[in-house]
């Protein structure tokens, strides 16, 4: 029933966090008693992960900076330094996951600027390797995948630079391979020609480079922003138009029926809209809105210009859905305001006795894609309950007896080949689409799920919603309204071009792929991530190469511009510099997308193995090239020191609801966290599969307090249960859900103090602000539900906190002992 | 001798014969069957309603005052009367008994479980003017509907909208695509309006009646006014664009499965009408007449006759569906036109004649024909209600010598295969009993007859005939009621001049009318005109004196004397001549003459013509040429159209203005009478006619040319010699026969003289 708790598998959610922005520098200070005094290792030269260097204000570390152009080239290319690590001696600490990822170590004079921001923020773009091996057999033999993970449209925290925009329509491109000029590129013939740094191409400069059109008088070529910048925006210019720009458009689809009504989700969704209506992007007043609610029938609301009453238009003609009238129903926001508001204000009134059990969803899409896909936009879904009238109707098929079983990937497939056809209609239409689901009952995630991943949307599911729950309510509505408020780029296109002898050979991520390498993106959101496998195809003479995404799209505000985004590594030929300079968040992150594809493609049995092969065929790689042992025995597990976090990211991965072998995981929170694994920016992706776990009850005394660096996180612990105390109080998050862990034998005042509303104290205060933080610092529009654990509370529960707990045994899941010891037996075998 | 007009005005009877033949082969003889046309709610302010039913008990019963039994004459059983009839005696008979009531109505004790229902069906495919003066007609319909009488309204264009008029949070309707058939099942499930996708109440929490059910749709005028006015005034015109070059999307036949269906699901077999108000013809969809290419236009008769029209079958076919399912369900349709060419009236006739629907054509909403017409169904009797019968049965039964051949009038079967039930089939035949949807004062059904006797045996010399006519209807105050009107008539054998002289000419000449049309409905006109004349023959062969092989011998009495000539004008008639008419104006006229009674009929048969001049009073002339003369003012009433016609010297004076001068009053009254006289006759026909004005010369005057017999034709000097004298009235264009040459033929045929 509606009133219970969200249906908790014995097993649980998971997920963890950490990142955030300046949490590294925090924890620098020695306040811990957990670990043993630590000796920073000496390659940390760079800022903080997650201080995004590039555009930090002044007061960041400018001695990082000055570092770094230091490396970029004046002083010469310095050599990558191999540290090996022993796995079984060196237990896993959360802290080395705040550090910045190995340095890019381009040759000198690669770069024709000397701007600290000629290189890829990893924030925007980061690669799994950061100097690229020359041939493909030495990648072989390395075993380590060689992969990007681009953000290309991570939202901007306060205080954040935006990326710099070329507004003069000047875009000077390869001739050939049509790559963006950018700080890579060599002028020749005295400044009046350009290489390519990607194919040698000698290109002629545009006659009005050099011009300052704002000032009409000669400009200095030195101080155009994408000769300085590695991410940059271009105003295009008409050329780069199919068509005009087309407004923005919002096709919201409000599943009325009983127990969507009943659940509150109706009355919730409604006041978001309304309470968001000036958030919607809406510059130039063009963006378009029509609701459309729907059970078993479709009800269109016509607000026509000048009125402030809607008109209600019901079909129920589900097999064959057509508009009821040719105007009023997608209506201007701002000329429809007073009409708009007053339907928000009374939907959940007129379907307040609705009885009617039943879902139309597929027509009620078909219905919304009719309405606009003349411009293209966004149709947001709101269900409450498994589609089964007219197209795309869907059988429950969650079968308790193939849980668990080589049969169940198939539950993670479309089950109507409804929802890829029409999500390809609709990228065609320049139409994304997203999904808020909301059942108690199966819903069939899985196959809904098609629609945002082939049209560039989003998945957001709220098992059994209740919004008579506070934390349901606000959290829906809190991601709701960030959906609808966040700036969408329409009419996207992607498409990666690398230096001759690279090859972008797999796509993952939330896009249509069309004719082989463009990725389509109807509407590009903020803060996805997107995965792509690179391949070496011809051995790599040239000292460095050049990664170059650009998207193309309009922004809501009807301009046509192009992200580009530059990424230069330096070669090697070197397996212990392809070692040493191996990133293992981008690592895990790439293979987390490709375990969610391979479950899809063969069995989720088949992608835990690959992952877990993977894992096992590096450290062997390790092993035999990188010690004394080489092809002999070891005695131990060595690992380069940068990834030596990626076995416990790995024993993650491999225990999240996404893939974990279990026979218990219902198919819907499954198809979700896949659909998570398969788009979050490292960010999020890495606390997701790794969870951050803090103490409160004995934290630092600056924790939970606001230094000049922002709020002052507590040092994460390792995920294991012996650092729970009887008497204590921690925090488990990863970034979808926190726990309060109380002890069973926490003093009553803890846990009187713990308990929320915020009490008058200093330390609930405490706890609270780091509650806040937690759920403000990353990117990205998730507000983690927070649940009160108390140890001798409520079975399933427990076991889903405890379930973060990634080190510890759990049923047929190893700890992060057997699971090291299991790589090192593989290993040898 | 009966005064026929009596007994009508008694019994709302006319009978062909009032004396019947005693054999078979005698009544085949008298070549016009024994029928009745029959006016089941014929107006009588005397008729006292009667509180309870008592079968069959009614004049001519045999009774035995003193064993307080009577006897059945139809069945033959022996009944004891009701105990409210204990006093019963030879002075105090109840009022059925009394030989002047053969005529009653009786008041059933069970009521009609649910008010009248009117719902709405209104084209929105108009222009501004056309449909603001709709949206006004059915606003001020609304102050002359009962208050607790139900209404709905569904709106159509490019697609049928259904609104939900017990809907408080906004106006709201339900949307059906144009183009698509809708099984009745489906247009159940997509209002709604059964109970398969929603969920259990709550225990304890009862089912909010607004939610679903028909009360959604049809709610008490008084209920709904308010917001019904509100979605009437707010009513716009289809939004769906159009093209300079095609017609606008119109889906009159979804609009109208959609209406039957809701009906059909919420109130079976209960008084209902259907009202459509259609702007053009359907283009979209089931029921299509035209294509909405205006390339492509509207079907002719010529085409029907070529057999070249697209839709015409399929659209055809698919009303009749729609007409037997409303019709079985008790519901009538109606069909307002507003519109200059045709609607697709063709069509969809079988709508309001398998249901007795009106039918009111205009060239726009916005005409008095319209608007008056359409508000005068909603006449009131002195009692103030309605004067409107829904959902009615006739049943006929007779005395075993006379069998049911059939009706012909706008009704269906309602199956009852009983024993008076004949071999003949005449019209809508095997039942003796048909149900006839609506049923106003004017309703007229023809009932044909035939006499059956044991092995072809003639009867006894002054036996009787029954004939018992039982209206079962729904009264607009709720009551359940029950007509009922027996009527007797003498045998008379072989040769006995009483059956001729029985014999009721104008009667006679509307029940074959009626035959004619309905015969003209199934074949070919030719065939029917052959047929219409080979029966003349034999009636004046059977009837007239003559001398064999000698025309000039032959003489009619006075009681068939006028037939041939009803015969030459039916012949002549609209409704037999279709080529000056559109199909949907023929289906029109058809379906008038269905339904009025004799002296509307022949009204439309042959029209009637006044002439006013000076110093004479107005007199009835001639329907002939020669009636048109210069100083002369004509009033020529054809039921349809009503109009005055001033000969060229009397138009030569008003255009002077004459009438204006001093001196010149009784030229003032001349024009002003026959004006007068015209509005007398708009009084209470329905539809109301069109009115015309016009003079001699002008082309309107063409109305009154087609209407008149051609005694002078720009023949006549040529074939016919110039024996009426030319100049004597005005030659008409045509290469019709006139009466006087279709009279020599008759004669000749009926003497069995050689024709020449
Ligand atoms: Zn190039
Ligand atoms: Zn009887």
């Amino acid at each position: 029933t509606p009133q219970q708790h969200p249906t908790v598998p014995t097993g649980q959610l998971f997920t963890p966090g950490l990142a955030a922005d300046q949490q590294f520098a925090m924890q620098q200070q020695p306040q811990a008693q957990y670990y043993a005094p630590q000796q920073e290792p000496q390659y940390i030269n760079a800022p903080g992960f997650g201080q995004e260097p590039v555009y930090n204000p002044p007061s960041a570390p400018v001695n990082a900076l000055a570092d770094q152009f230091g490396q970029m080239g004046v002083g010469g290319q310095k050599p990558y330094q191999l540290l090996t690590t022993n796995l079984l001696t060196s237990p896993p600490d959360p802290r080395e996951l705040s550090r910045p990822p190995p340095e890019m170590r381009l040759p000198p004079n690669s770069c024709i600027t000397n701007s600290p921001f000629a290189n890829a923020d990893p924030s925007y773009q980061r690669s799994t390797l950061n100097a690229i091996p020359t041939t493909s057999s030495l990648l072989s033999k390395s075993k380590l995948p060689l992969g990007l993970v681009i953000t290309p449209y991570r939202s901007l925290n306060e205080g954040e630079q935006p990326v710099p925009v070329v507004t003069d329509t000047v875009i000077a491109r390869c001739r050939r391979c049509r790559t963006y000029i950018n700080p890579y590129v060599q002028f020749i013939d005295g400044g009046n020609r350009w290489r390519c740094c990607m194919c040698n191409m000698s290109n002629e400069v545009p006659q009005l480079f050099d011009w300052d059109q704002a000032r009409n008088q000669p400009g200095d070529r030195w101080s155009r922003e994408e000769l300085n910048h590695s991410v940059v925006e271009f105003v295009a210019p008409t050329e780069y138009m199919v068509r005009p720009p087309q407004p923005p458009v919002y096709v919201i689809l409000i599943d009325v029926s009983h127990i969507a009504v009943q659940s509150g989700m109706v009355a919730t969704a409604t006041r978001t809209i309304l309470e968001n209506l000036d958030r919607i992007p809406n510059e130039d007043e063009r963006t378009k809105i029509a609701i459309i609610a729907y059970d078993v029938a479709l009800y269109f609301f016509s607000m026509p210009p000048g009125n402030t009453e809607s008109t209600m238009l019901v079909v129920s003609d589900t097999d064959d859905v057509f508009l009821p009238k040719p105007t009023d129903l997608l209506v201007n926001l701002v000329e429809a305001r007073a009409s708009l508001e007053a339907l928000l204000g009374r939907i959940n009134d007129m379907f307040q006795d609705n009885h009617t059990v039943g879902s139309a969803l597929g027509p009620a899409l078909q219905a919304g894609f009719k309405l606009m896909a003349p411009i293209g936009g966004k149709i947001m879904v709101l269900s409450a309950s498994l589609p089964n009238i007219g197209a795309g109707a869907l059988k429950n098929r969650e079968d308790p007896k193939i849980l668990g079983t080589s049969k169940e990937s198939g539950l993670l497939q479309a089950a109507s080949p409804f929802y890829k056809t029409f999500a390809i209609e609709c990228s065609r239409a320049q139409v994304s689409v997203d999904m808020f689901l909301f059942s108690a009952a199966y819903q069939d995630v899985a196959s809904l799920a098609c629609l945002p991943h082939y049209t560039s949307g989003q998945t957001y599911f709220y098992p059994a919603f209740n919004a008579a729950r506070s934390e349901d309510a606000i959290k829906f509505a809190h991601e709701f309204g960030e959906v609808l408020a966040m700036p969408i780029m329409l009419e996207g296109v992607i498409r990666v071009r690398a230096s001759k002898g690279l090859r972008m050979a797999s796509f993952h991520g939330n896009f249509f792929v069309r004719s082989t390498d463009l990725l389509a993106m109807p509407a590009v959101p903020q803060d996805q991530s997107y995965a792509i496998e690179v391949q070496i195809e011809d051995t790599i003479t040239a000292p460095f190469v050049v990664f170059q995404t650009a998207v193309l799209h309009t922004t809501c505000y009807g301009e046509r511009r192009i992200r580009v985004i530059t990424h230069a590594l330096p070669t090697t030929s070197s397996l212990s510099e392809l070692f040493a300079s191996a990133d293992q968040v981008a690592m895990a992150t790439l293979l987390a997308n490709k375990a969610v594809e391979r479950s899809l493609t063969h069995k989720l049995e088949d992608s835990r193995d690959a992952v877990f092969q993977k894992m096992v065929d590096i450290l062997g790689s390790y092993k035999s090239s990188m010690t004394a042992a080489g092809a002999g025995a070891s005695a131990q597990l060595a690992i380069s020191d940068n990834l030596k976090m990626l076995p416990v990211l790995v024993l993650g991965l491999l225990k999240n609801v996404g893939i974990r072998q279990s026979a218990q995981i219902p198919p819907d929170l499954r198809a979700y966290a896949q659909a998570l694994l398969s788009s979050l920016p490292s960010q999020s992706l890495i606390p997701y599969i790794h969870p951050t776990f803090y103490s409160l009850h004995n934290m630092a005394p600056e924790a939970g307090t606001v230094s000049e660096n922002g709020v002052v996180l507590p040092i994460p612990l390792p995920l294991t249960s012996e650092r729970l105390e009887r008497h204590g109080l921690f925090l488990i998050e990863d970034g979808q859900t926190i726990f309060l862990w109380i002890g069973r034998d926490a003093v009553p005042q803890l846990v009187q103090d713990t308990t929320l509303p915020v009490l008058d104290n200093p330390f609930s205060q405490r706890v609270n602000t780091i509650v806040q933080k937690i759920r403000e610092m990353r990117r990205g529009v998730y507000y983690p539900h927070l649940y009160v654990v108390k140890e001798d509370g409520e079975p399933p529960l427990r076991l889903w906190a405890l379930s973060c707990l990634i080190q510890d045994r759990a049923d047929v899941l190893p700890s992060y002992q057997q699971f090291i010891t299991q790589l090192k037996d593989k290993r040898e075998s | 001798m009966l005064n026929f007009e009596d007994v009508e005005e008694r019994d709302g009877v006319r009978l062909s014969w009032n004396v019947w033949p005693s054999s078979r082969i005698d009544a085949t003889r008298t070549v016009v069957p024994i029928s009745a046309l029959y006016t089941p709610l014929k107006q009588r302010e005397d008729l006292p309603p009667r509180p309870i039913r008592t079968r069959h008990l009614q004049t001519a019963v045999q009774i035995d005052i003193r064993g307080k039994l009577w006897i059945c004459p139809f069945c033959l059983s022996r009944n004891a009367f009701p105990p409210h009839y204990k006093d019963i005696s030879n002075t105090n008979l109840p009022a059925e008994l009394l030989p002047k009531y053969t005529t009653i109505e009786y008041t059933l004790s069970r009521p009609a479980q649910v008010p009248p229902i009117f719902l709405f069906v209104v084209d929105t495919c108009l222009d501004e003017e056309d449909l603001k003066a709709l949206r006004d007609a059915l606003v001020v319909s609304l102050s002359l509907i009962p208050p607790y009488a139900l209404v709905g309204l569904i709106t159509f264009g490019t697609m049928t909208q259904v609104h939900e008029l017990g809907y408080a949070e906004c106006s709201k309707s339900y949307v059906f695509r144009g183009g698509k058939e809708y099984a009745p099942k489906q247009i159940q499930d997509m209002l709604g309006l059964s109970a398969t996708t929603r969920a259990a109440p709550r225990p304890g929490q009862p089912m909010p009646q607004q939610t679903f059910g028909a009360a959604r749709f049809l709610l008490p005028v008084q209920q709904c006014e308010f917001q019904l006015t509100g979605i009437l005034e707010a009513l716009a015109r289809d939004p769906w664009p159009v093209a300079n070059d095609k017609r606008a999307l119109r889906c009159t036949g979804v609009a109208l499965s959609v209406a039957v269906g809701l009906l059909e699901t919420t109130f079976p077999n209960t008084g209902a009408r259907i009202m459509l108000f259609a702007g053009g013809p359907a283009t979209e969809g089931p029921g299509m007449v035209v294509s909405n290419e205006l390339k492509e236009p509207i079907r002719s008769h010529h085409d029907i006759e070529r057999d070249s029209v697209k839709h015409f079958k399929r659209a055809a076919k698919f009303y009749e569906g729609l007409a037997k399912r409303a019709s079985n369900n008790g519901h009538a349709v109606d069909l307002f036109a507003g519109c200059l060419d045709q609607v697709g009236l063709l069509e969809m006739k079988s709508l309001p004649n398998s249901t007795n629907g009106v039918i009111v054509l205009s060239d726009s909403f916005a005409t008095s024909i319209f608007k008056q017409s359409f508000l005068r169904i909603f006449n009131k009797d002195d009692q103030d209600f309605l004067q409107m019968g829904f959902n009615a049965t006739l049943d006929v039964q007779t005395t075993k010598e006379l069998k049911v051949s059939g009706l012909i009038g706008h009704a269906i079967s309602a199956g009852k295969k009983s024993a008076c039930v004949g071999e003949t089939e005449i019209g809508i035949g095997q039942t003796s009993a048909w149900k006839m949807n609506s049923i106003t004062p004017r309703t007229s059904a023809a009932v044909y007859f035939e006499v059956v006797t044991p092995a072809g045996q003639a009867l006894q010399p002054g036996s009787r005939g029954l004939i018992q006519f039982v209206t079962h209807y729904q009264h607009s105050s709720g009551q359940q009621r029950l007509r009922v009107t027996t009527i007797a008539r003498n045998f008379a054998e072989a040769g006995s001049p009483n059956i001729a002289s029985s014999f009721d000419q104008e009667a006679a000449a509307v029940l074959m009318a009626r035959i004619a049309v309905f015969k003209a409905e199934i074949d070919d006109s030719p065939d029917v005109l052959r047929w219409l004349d080979r029966m003349l023959i034999r009636l004046c062969q059977k009837f007239a004196d003559y001398r064999k092989e000698d025309p000039a011998s032959f003489r009619l009495t006075d009681n068939f004397s006028i037939y041939p000539q009803f015969m030459f004008h039916l012949r002549r008639s609209q409704f037999l001549q279709v080529f000056n008419n559109s199909p949907d104006e023929t289906a029109f006229y058809r379906h008038i003459l269905n339904e009025e009674d004799v002296n509307n009929s022949l009204i439309m048969i042959q029209p009637t013509l006044m002439s006013y001049t000076f110093d004479v009073p107005p007199q009835p002339v001639l329907l002939d040429s020669v009636s048109i003369k210069p100083d002369v003012i004509l009033l020529l009433d054809t039921f349809f159209h009503i109009l005055i016609f001033h000969g060229e010297t009397v138009a030569q004076w008003r255009k002077a203005g004459y009438q204006e001068q001093e001196g010149y009053e009784n030229f003032k009254e001349l024009l002003e009478t026959p004006v007068a006289d015209a509005q007398d006759l708009l009084v209470d026909r329905f539809p109301i006619p069109r009115y015309i004005v016009c003079d001699q010369g002008g082309s309107q005057a063409r109305f009154l040319l087609s209407k008149l017999n051609p005694s002078t034709t720009h023949m006549s000097a040529t074939m016919y010699g110039s024996a009426q004298g030319a100049g004597a009235g005005q030659a008409i264009f045509t290469d019709d026969v006139s009466l006087q040459v279709f009279m020599e033929h008759l004669k000749r045929l009926a003497v069995g003289a050689q024709t020449n």
